[in-house]
């Protein structure tokens, strides 16, 4: 090579110096550089000052930064990361205890398979059973309803106004009951959220 | 990947897979990456913004934006690219609001009278006199500091992740969203800018 290295030149030696780069087609320039005392400095200049540029310090932000971020950041948790998590809260840490929780799942499921197989082999049965049972539970129910408006009217409850009357007071109940729900769950959430309440604000 | 266990070290952990405990939503995970990457982003604006105090909100917006989207993360980039270009943008888009937003030390232009631009003047001595300016001074008071604060920002930008950050220039163009020869030719300019600003420093 008989001119001296350009600028861009510099640039590939530094960078091939510095390990960043790979230093592809430098070989001819190191050869110049053997022979040219005056590029040979220059790049002796140029290496000072790209290690006086990558020694520039981090600066560190005031105490308390991280917890300053942390305040704006909302942490999203994905329900199936809960569950498995809620799950992995309910095995026993002791390895003996493991074993137990394990053979009592075991068992249990080994019990309900045996339940089911057994309720598929007998299904007329089953539908009998589960028949009778539905008829005698409604028959209480009605029984039950039957004495509670003969108690609340003091008459039989055949007559078909008590009938009404009681009717009325039972959906009277349920509305005054929901409405209470209600308020008590909107003061809860206020209380949890630390708004002020109406009269408060 | 399983939870980690209360006692993991998540230093250890590379980037990816802190991010990926992050997106699981381990609030410990959200810390590690804002441990990780405080200083990088904060010199970074700090060097482009040059005040304290809005480079510190300015990196707190920047953290704010990429935790509360690190569901949006996409593992086949760098996260460190991904931080530092928005670390960037949010510095290069103060820097224009604040051009715009220039105002007279001698006073509001809309003053009336003589005390009314007195009351809006900025009070330089105080300022100066303040410790967190005592602060800055002595941080960015060399030579050197100064002479890369002369930097056109994209040079300035190109500089800090080329030697402050040890960046390659590929990684540099995929951040700042430019062509990789632009990068080359931004740092070979920026290197002449500030050789020829320290020998004139020093003459």
């Amino acid at each position: 090579m008989t001119r001296h290295l350009l600028p861009d030149e510099f640039d590939l030696l530094v960078d091939a110096d510095s390990g960043r780069e790979s230093g592809f087609g430098v070989a001819p320039l190191r050869a110049h550089l053997r022979e040219c005392a005056a590029c040979h400095d220059e790049l002796e200049q140029e290496i000072a000052f790209t290690e006086s540029l990558d020694v520039l310090p981090h600066f560190t932000p005031s105490l308390g930064f991280a917890d300053r971020v942390m305040a704006d950041v909302h942490v999203f948790e994905p329900w199936h990361v809960a569950l498995g998590d809620s799950v992995r809260r309910l095995v026993p840490a002791s390895t003996p205890l493991r074993v137990l929780a394990a053979g009592g799942a075991v068992g249990m499921g080994a019990l309900l398979t045996a339940a089911t197989v057994w309720m598929l082999a007998h299904a007329d049965l089953v539908a009998f059973t589960t028949d009778a049972a539905a008829a005698q539970l409604r028959a209480t129910l009605w029984a039950g309803v039957l004495g509670a408006v003969a108690a609340l009217a003091g008459a039989p409850a055949s007559s078909g106004a008590a009938l009404v009357l009681a009717l009325g007071v039972l959906v009277a109940a349920l509305a005054l009951a929901g409405t209470g729900l209600r308020a008590a769950a909107a003061v809860s959430r206020r209380v949890a959220s630390g708004e002020p309440s109406a009269h408060e604000a | 990947m399983p939870p980690p266990p209360p006692s993991l070290d998540l230093t250890n952990l590379p980037d990816a897979d802190v991010v990926r405990l992050a997106q699981e939503g381990r609030e410990r995970a959200y810390r590690e990456l804002v441990r990780r990457y405080e200083r990088p982003v904060f010199s970074l604006i700090y060097r482009m913004v040059r005040d304290r105090e809005t480079s510190e909100d300015l990196a707190q917006e920047t953290f704010v934006k990429i935790l509360n989207h690190i569901d949006k993360y996409s593992p086949e980039f760098k996260f460190s690219s991904w931080i530092f270009k928005i670390a960037n943008n949010v510095a290069i888009d103060h820097l224009r609001r604040r051009t715009l937003d220039t105002v007279s030390i001698d006073g509001s232009p809309h003053a009336r009278t003589a005390a009314e631009s007195a009351a809006s003047a900025l009070d330089l001595a105080a300022q100066q006199e303040s410790a967190l300016d005592e602060l800055e001074a002595r941080e960015l008071g060399t030579a050197i500091e100064q002479a890369v604060a002369q930097l056109r920002p994209l040079y300035r930008a190109c500089i800090m992740l080329r030697h402050v950050e040890g960046r390659s220039y590929e990684e540099i163009a995929s951040t700042l969203d430019l062509p990789l020869g632009t990068v080359k030719t931004y740092i070979h300019r920026a290197r002449h800018e500030l050789r020829r600003a320290l020998e004139d420093s020093r003459a």
